[in-house]
């Protein structure tokens, strides 16, 4: 199975979710489990889809978050308050969690929580 | 289309959520041409049409209020009567905030404009050529440290100090502490004016209600004194607010010493919105147009008027986050409170499912007005205070238990107090010779929010105080000016009306008449 890799940044101090860390290259499978689910464990009799956003936000959850899970996500998506830019592009205009990955891609998370 | 119906009884009348962006076209609405980068409320932008879109609105707001009389036709150039000074608090808005200022009014020259510095006699650095732009002598980035009233904080004075040398010359820093409002050196420091020795020593008593004045015996230094007023405040919503209140007058005193015209801070239109609720919340109702805008008269000794601007209020919190990402600034922000984090979570919820909600709420407050004027202002808050304060929470409240027993009764009683309970939060009603005794009250000083701020009881109990006495607590330092005077200052109205509440008397018609007789029209025939 081939792998996408990808960029993901962080701004408006969503960093301090993520181990201080502001920028990530990671590598995410091409294909996906339809329900998002992330564990390593076969999958052979699970239904796949492309790569989209909507995995990798929970691939962020279980396997990069180091705390407070409600900061990030809320619901299967980002808490509101969250912004997301995929390649320098609001995510509204590319479908938000529905777009298919690319290679190369780069996805930024900005929260607007820390307001004023 | 979106129904009305009761969700509860037909599962199909919940409203759906519109679409924020219907897939139609990406093509920016500005310009026409450049494929869209953004979504702001369902409008489509590329990015230089975003940047442009941002930097006019925050000139909209800001400049019609720059010169001495705003909004004046034919207006030729803009001319303020002093100086500038930006509130910073590190976060998203304050940072955009900052960068719109400093690249709209303080962009630097471009090397190479040699024409006109050889036009600038004296230099460009000239006290007379510092005039040349809108505001007189140079702008301050000021910034109020409130590590003081949450121990561990880190200390960000000097990160910040960092983050405003980026924005450059002639931008001046001004660091401040939230324990400064305890610190009688900071208001010798700003020309505060002369307190008195008696008025130094006063305390407050907020045991009770009426708020009495004491002569202080306690010693603190500023930043014990801090920590003993917010830890004695009754809710831990009154102890965020407390901050905010303090923050923002360290900041108009400030201004006023370096006679200022302006404060601008970075309230984002999605901040407002938070502060407008939460404010009416906590019974701030009555200064709503104060939360866009104000004016703030400082004792004439110590500055001029100054003009309390947001010029951000038509800003969403996602266009400052977008603004600040694409001109690579990085925020500093930090904070969180109790009726401000709840109703900011509902804010939030909003503007990601319904954007358009969220300017609904800043301009639906924008028109109100209070039904009455104002004839004073609070002590504490500098805010215009209404009149009839006691009287309207004598109408609207059961003051004591003592005096209600009668009407209360059974089942009448709150089941989770205990009896003692009802009596402690009950210790000493408002009709009581105690309330009007011969020494100072604060009560007839404030308005309605901060007497509810001093004064508010929750039914799980007040706030510990670690010292265990809260009826010898610190007050902020501009608060005794006004105690201290023989005139008391401006105190707000509401003297006799402390325990008796008003009292209307039925004119007859004769009377009425009477009243109103140089207004009335003469029958025409």
């Amino acid at each position: 199975m081939s792998t996408l890799n990808l960029k993901i940044e962080f701004g408006g101090g969503l960093e301090l979710l993520f181990s201080n860390q502001r920028s990530y290259q990671i590598a995410l499978p091409s294909l996906v489990p339809k329900d998002n689910s992330t564990a390593e464990e076969s999958l052979a009799m699970k239904e796949m889809k492309a790569l989209d956003v909507d995995y990798l936000i929970h691939h962020m959850r279980d396997h990069m978050l180091q705390e407070r899970v409600e900061l990030f996500m809320e619901k299967d998506t980002v808490r509101p308050g969250i912004l997301v830019l995929i390649n320098d592009t609001d995510w509204e205009l590319e479908g938000e969690g529905d777009y298919k990955l690319q290679e190369g891609d780069e996805v930024v998370f900005i929260s607007t929580l820390h307001g004023g | 289309m979106s129904s009305c119906e009761n969700p509860n009884t037909d599962k199909d009348a919940l409203m759906t959520r519109r679409q924020k962006f219907d897939g139609q076209t990406k093509i920016c609405v500005k310009c026409k041409q450049n494929t869209g980068n953004v979504v702001v409320r369902y409008a489509v932008y590329c990015k230089s049409c975003f940047f442009l879109l941002v930097q006019t609105r925050f000139r909209k707001v800001l400049e019609p209020s720059i010169n001495a009389v705003p909004d004046e036709p034919r207006r030729k150039a803009l001319r303020a009567v002093g100086s500038l000074v930006i509130g910073f608090s590190g976060g998203t808005s304050s940072t955009a905030l900052l960068d719109l200022v400093a690249k709209t009014y303080f962009a630097p020259r471009t090397i190479g404009d040699a024409k006109d510095d050889a036009a600038l006699k004296g230099g460009k650095d000239h006290p007379r050529n510092a005039e040349k732009g809108i505001w007189k002598g140079n702008p301050a980035v000021c910034y109020v440290e409130v590590c003081g009233a949450f121990p561990g904080e880190k200390d960000r004075i000097e990160e910040i100090r960092e983050v405003v040398g980026y924005a450059g010359k002639p931008f001046e820093y001004i660091p401040l502490r939230l324990e400064d409002a305890f610190d009688p050196n900071w208001w010798d420091r700003i020309g505060g004016g002369n307190i008195g020795t008696s008025a130094r020593i006063l305390g407050l008593d907020l045991s009770d209600e009426g708020l009495r004045l004491v002569h202080s015996s306690s010693n603190l230094n500023p930043h014990d004194a801090l920590r003993m007023y917010l830890s004695s405040l009754p809710t831990q919503t009154a102890f965020y607010s407390a901050i905010q209140i303090l923050i923002r007058i360290l900041l108009l005193h400030t201004a006023a010493s370096r006679k200022a015209s302006h404060l601008v801070l970075g309230t984002s239109l999605t901040a407002l919105s938070v502060n407008l609720i939460s404010g009416i919340a906590q019974g701030a109702g009555f200064a709503v147009a104060e939360e866009a805008k104000e004016e703030w008269n400082p004792r004439p000794e110590q500055g001029i008027k100054v003009r309390v601007l947001r010029p951000m209020k038509d800003i969403g919190m996602k266009e400052c986050a977008i603004w600040d990402w694409w001109n690579g600034l990085r925020e500093h922000g930090r904070g969180k409170n109790a009726i401000g984090a709840l109703t900011r979570d509902f804010i939030y919820g909003l503007e990601s499912d319904y954007p358009a909600t969220v300017s609904t709420v800043a301009r639906t407050c924008a028109k109100l007005t209070p039904k009455e004027g104002s004839n004073g202002v609070c002590i504490m808050c500098e805010r215009p205070a209404q009149h009839g304060v006691q009287g309207w929470k004598a109408r609207i409240s059961i003051r004591s238990y003592h005096e209600a027993s009668s009407a209360v009764s059974g089942k009448s009683r709150p089941p989770h107090l205990t009896e003692d309970e009802i009596s402690n939060l009950t210790k000493f009603p408002v009709n009581s010779s105690s309330a009007t005794s011969n020494s100072a009250s604060l009560t007839a000083r404030l308005c309605y929010a901060c007497h509810t701020l001093l004064t508010s009881r929750s039914s799980r109990g007040t706030s510990s105080n670690p010292a265990g006495n809260s009826s010898d607590v610190p007050l902020p330092l501009w608060v005794h000016p006004t105690i201290g005077s023989a005139d008391a200052g401006n105190p707000v109205d509401n003297q006799g009306e402390a325990d008796e509440g008003t009292r209307s008397v039925k004119l007859s018609r004769k009377d009425m008449e009477s009243r109103i007789a140089d207004f009335l029209l003469p029958d025409s025939e």
